[in-house]
């Protein structure tokens, strides 16, 4: 394995998820034994996945909804118990899902300062760069509006401009760069380079093909929480577009 | 991966626990986070109504109004206590805060889920939230006890400074009582269809609306008493504010809920702080 500089490095990871099941019990299920077991039903999301991510790399995520790209990346970031195995990695990489913390009542400047502070920077720090984000986003005319007047397009690029405001060194994206206008997403694409010149690691998870064989230097095709195929995007997306076609 | 490998780059375990010393750091770290945003989730609570911020006064107004119409001018109650209405909006408020807080610490977890989902920082913020919130929260309803408290006869005495401890021992065992109420309630959701009832309970066993030094004259059953937490809490606010009788049992408890609670609390919630991403 080729580990030189191995940035996060995946071992044998699985990931389960017990969800409650919605199905109706009745009366004849609710007088069953055993019945607590069969409420809850076990989702093999991640299913084993050995991966090593190199410092100054773009790598794409592809794979059919439920393949358990989204998990992978939630997984890489330490804050999914795993079912078994490891994640190891140089930093804690941050998941571009600051939008989470987000209030959809408070203007788009109180949600910087919030996004800041879970980011886990201190006010000061927040209020130092809160200029720069707003330039970022492009917001600067809507910004002391309540964000649930934002577009979903608006929303993502305030997120994703506090989510890189302090350049992490590993940056998870779900799917949200295609949200943006052009002149956003070109701005986006810029900042993703800066990240992975400093050699950093950018992980994006995507169904726009194009936007993987523009950014991307290797794509990792997952298929029912496994690795199908991996390597240069241009090899692994023509194979998953023959894939699902043929399907 | 080669041995030689890991000594050039040393990766850290995500998988791992952190230890008790790096957690208790990374939450100091952040801990403006557990101030700022429960403040600003005060503030766009009221947002859209016509009296906006006013509404964090005028709630604890009206339900002091409501205590004075139904037991000062309807039943004209005063079940052996004078000032009977000062007696119970200080028992109400301080009550509410407590129930208020372990109420909203039950959900705080599944309701932040995707926040946990997507962010890294210590899950006791959260809870540590829900307190920090009602805490402010509280603060109008404070004032207008005060001055209901002024109004109906009673005079500041050098008592009232104690009251200053009896708020931080109920903020300490706040702070107990939402960790372990945010652990429960996130494992089981039942939890919180449990709880209002449990404080109804509470309420009427508590002596928040009648002086349970009244009904209950068995010394052996006053003892019984000092056990709950929140009897504790109300006597010991009233003795300071007030002056009414407070036993050393009282104080003992009181001392002994505001100490070990938090303590507990963080041993329960910390068990389960790597589970609440599932």
């Amino acid at each position: 394995m080729t580990g030189s500089s191995a940035i996060v490095s995946l071992e044998d990871v699985h990931v389960f998820y017990r969800v409650y099941e919605d199905a109706s019990v009745g009366l004849k299920g609710l007088f069953a034994r055993g019945r607590v077991q069969r409420r809850y039903r076990t989702v093999r999301a991640v299913q084993g996945v050995t991966y090593d991510f190199h410092s100054g790399e773009t790598v794409g995520l592809i794979g059919p909804n439920g393949s358990g790209k989204s998990t992978l990346l939630a997984a890489m970031t330490g804050l999914l118990p795993l079912e078994s195995g490891r994640v190891m990695a140089r930093s804690r990489p941050t998941l571009l899902g600051v939008t989470a913390a987000l209030r959809p009542a408070l203007s788009g400047r109180r949600n910087i300062m919030i996004g800041g502070l879970a980011l886990g920077f201190s006010r000061a720090e927040v209020s130092e760069r809160t200029g720069a984000i707003i330039d970022f986003s492009g917001l600067s005319d809507a910004i002391d509006r309540p964000m649930r007047t934002y577009s979903s397009g608006m929303r993502a690029r305030l997120g994703f401009a506090i989510a890189t405001a302090w350049r992490p060194e590993v940056l998870l994206i779900d799917e949200v760069l295609a949200v943006g206008d052009q002149e956003f997403q070109e701005r986006s694409r810029e900042r993703i380079d800066e990240i992975r010149a400093e050699s950093g690691l950018v992980v994006l998870v995507t169904h726009n093909m194009a936007e993987i064989t523009s950014t991307c230097g290797r794509v990792i095709w997952l298929d029912k929480g496994l690795i199908r195929m991996q390597g240069e995007p241009d090899r692994v997306t023509s194979a998953y577009m023959s894939a699902i076609s043929t399907r | 991966m080669g041995g030689m490998v890991e000594d050039r780059h040393p990766l850290l375990d995500l998988s791992e626990p952190q230890s008790v010393g790096s957690y208790l750091r990374d939450v100091w770290r952040r801990r403006e986070f557990a101030v700022v945003v429960p403040a600003q989730d005060l503030r766009a609570l009221n947002m859209d109504t016509v009296l906006g911020q006013l509404w964090h006064l005028v709630n604890p107004a009206m339900m002091i109004g409501v205590y004075f119409l139904i037991f000062g001018v309807v039943l004209d109650t005063r079940r052996g206590v004078d000032n009977f209405l000062g007696f119970l909006v200080v028992g109400v408020a301080m009550f509410h805060l407590t129930q208020r807080v372990m109420q909203d610490a039950g959900v705080a977890i599944p309701r932040n889920h995707s926040l946990i989902r997507s962010m890294q920082f210590p899950r006791i913020l959260i809870p540590l939230s829900t307190v920090n919130g009602q805490t402010l929260a509280f603060v109008p309803a404070l004032v207008l006890v005060l001055i209901t408290l002024l109004a109906t006869g009673e005079r500041p005495a050098l008592r009232w400074v104690l009251f200053v401890v009896v708020l931080a021992g109920q903020f300490s065992f706040n702070v107990g009582a939402a960790l372990i109420s945010a652990r429960i309630g996130a494992a089981v959701r039942d939890f919180n269809q449990l709880l209002p009832h449990v404080f109804r309970l509470l309420f009427y066993v508590s002596g928040v609306i009648f002086s349970v030094d009244v009904f209950v004259t068995s010394p052996a059953w006053r003892r019984a008493f000092a056990l709950n937490p929140v009897y504790d809490l109300v006597t010991c606010a009233r003795w300071c504010l007030m002056g009414h009788p407070a036993d050393a049992f009282v104080l003992a408890g009181f001392i002994a809920w505001a100490v070990v609670l938090p303590v507990a609390g963080f041993v329960v919630f910390r068990r389960a702080d790597h589970l609440f991403g599932r």
